[in-house]
């Protein structure tokens, strides 16, 4: 049962948001069933997609959590 | 119902005979929670095609009889397929037809499922004792087995039971033969769904899919108006046969009546000059001698039990609601990496069963008008004798007969019998 993968990449960009840190391309993608949020590592070349109620829960994100995220041994550079 | 039950005969061994069935089995509300236990929480049941969900955390609404059901792919790529019924308190979870989550929210309480099914969360999680006490306790119904053929999804409440290549049989073959007349092998149902609800019983609708003796009476006037070469299909003069496959499936095989013409297109009412951009790239993709073969000889009209229904270039799905109601949910047959042919597929399937669709019109005029009948006293009995004297058995070993006689509604009986009586 491998994923059908549609032969194009629907993207509306909205475009980059960058700093001396990090540089990340943000659009909305319509290959799905339904809009996400797609955000592409300019510098890191990964892409991660976020739908609505990942979104909403970023938004609600206490300040503490985000800063734990923030850490890089969180997930990127973890052993 | 007025057959009883004497002596050791089953009460289907009372309404099914070889050559008649019982009115009784289209309007007994007992008799339709019987197959709604027996056959449809039994069974390979359809309920998508994995291009409807292409990608991640798509998901799409579907059904199984009553049961509202969401068929999902989750983060990795794998299918499931939920019971759209909140574990908290029973509230519907899925609203949309189809979106894009890896979780869904319920609106009553806000208890949040990931797209497997399983309980992420709940608000106030003080009131169960903190968090993670009841997760994996409570989840979404999820049914059990989940598989697919050629992109076609099919679901089982039972979790034991004949796999599903052994339930399609014979009729995986027409599967293929769907597929195969994509250059890029692929048949999709990405055109949307219409919905049409029907006041009658399913095993009508089931019935009349590869019944060949209505088409010139009942579609007589979409023929004429179109000029369509498929009313002489279903003839006496046709040498289209129906075939039973067994497991209840049956098909219309029109294949012998377009080789006599030799025509890539035929089927599809058309030249290979019009459709020039998709047969270019069959004959590129297949070879020359292949790719001929497979344009004259057509798409299948295949009945796959209990509820698929592939019409050449258009799919049904069957939902029964009751013994007196189902919903048919209906879709254009889309071929991968076709160009022209797909848009055009479209078209002729509206044109046929879309909202002011002539042969949906025509067809469910008849279910209705059949249902209102059955409902009454006198005779009993539905006849399906026609050709049994002439049927034959092909190389293969499956019964077949001419185009318009009721070999496929016979197959579907027996099958139907068979299961009601299991245990
Ligand atoms: S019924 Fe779904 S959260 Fe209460
Ligand atoms: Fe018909």
């Amino acid at each position: 049962m491998a994923p059908y993968r549609p032969p194009s990449d629907q993207s509306r960009e909205i475009g980059i948001v960058e700093s001396e840190f990090a540089s990340v391309r943000i659009s909305i993608n319509d290959d799905g069933n339904g809009p996400r949020l797609r955000l592409e590592d300019l510098r890191g070349d990964k892409v991660r997609y976020l739908d609505a109620l990942e979104l909403e829960t970023l938004v609600w994100l206490r300040d503490e959590h985000l800063s734990a995220l923030l850490d890089p041994s969180a997930d990127r550079w973890r052993e | 119902m007025t057959a009883t039950v004497s002596g050791k005969a089953s009460k289907y061994d009372q309404l099914i005979e070889p050559t008649r069935v019982h009115g009784s089995l289209y309007t007994d509300d007992e008799i339709f929670r019987e197959e709604l236990e027996k056959i449809w929480y039994r069974t390979w049941v359809f309920v998508g095609h994995e291009s409807e969900v292409p990608e991640p955390n798509d998901y799409v609404r579907t059904a199984i009889g009553p049961q509202d059901l969401v068929l999902s792919r989750d983060r990795e790529g794998v299918l499931h397929v939920l019971v759209n019924r909140c574990a908290h308190r029973g509230n519907l979870v899925c609203d949309d037809q189809r979106g894009n989550s890896s979780s869904f929210r319920c609106p009553y309480h806000g208890w949040t499922y990931k797209n497997n099914g399983d309980l992420l969360g709940y608000p106030f999680n003080r009131g169960y004792g903190g968090k993670g006490n009841i997760e994996g306790e409570l989840g979404l119904g999820v049914l059990p087995r989940v598989d697919s053929y050629q992109g076609f999804v099919f679901a089982s409440f039972a979790s034991e039971g004949p796999s599903l290549v052994e339930h399609l049989g014979a009729a995986a073959r027409e599967l293929d033969r769907l597929a195969g007349l994509s250059p890029e092998g692929k048949a999709e149902l990405t055109a949307g769904w219409l919905k049409h609800q029907t006041g009658a019983n399913w095993k009508l609708l089931v019935e009349n899919e590869t019944d060949g003796y209505h088409p010139q009476f009942v579609h007589g006037a979409i023929f004429g108006v179109t000029g369509s070469p498929i009313g002489a299909l279903y003839s006496d003069k046709s040498t289209a046969v129906t075939r039973d496959l067994g497991g209840g499936h049956s098909e219309n095989d029109l294949r012998p009546e377009f080789r006599k013409f030799g025509e890539p297109m035929r089927w599809f009412g058309t030249t290979e000059e019009r459709v020039f951009e998709y047969a270019s790239r069959m004959r590129e993709a297949y070879g020359d001698e292949d790719a001929e073969r497979v344009m004259i000889e057509g798409a299948p009209h295949v009945m796959i039990f209990p509820n698929l229904f592939i019409a050449e270039i258009q799919v049904f799905a069957i939902q029964p609601l009751s013994a007196h109601e189902c919903v048919q949910r209906s879709t254009a047959v889309q071929l991968r990496g076709a160009g022209d042919i797909n848009k055009r597929l479209v078209s002729q399937c509206m044109g046929s069963v879309g909202p002011a669709g002539m042969l949906l019109a025509d067809d469910t005029e008849m279910y209705e008008r059949n249902q209102y009948g059955v409902g009454m006293r006198k005779p009993e009995w539905l006849d399906i004798r026609r050709g049994v004297d002439r049927e034959r058995v092909d190389e293969n070993g499956f019964k077949i007969g001419t185009a318009t006689d009721e070999t496929g509604m016979r197959g579907f009986w027996g099958h139907y019998k068979s299961l009601m009586e299991a245990e």
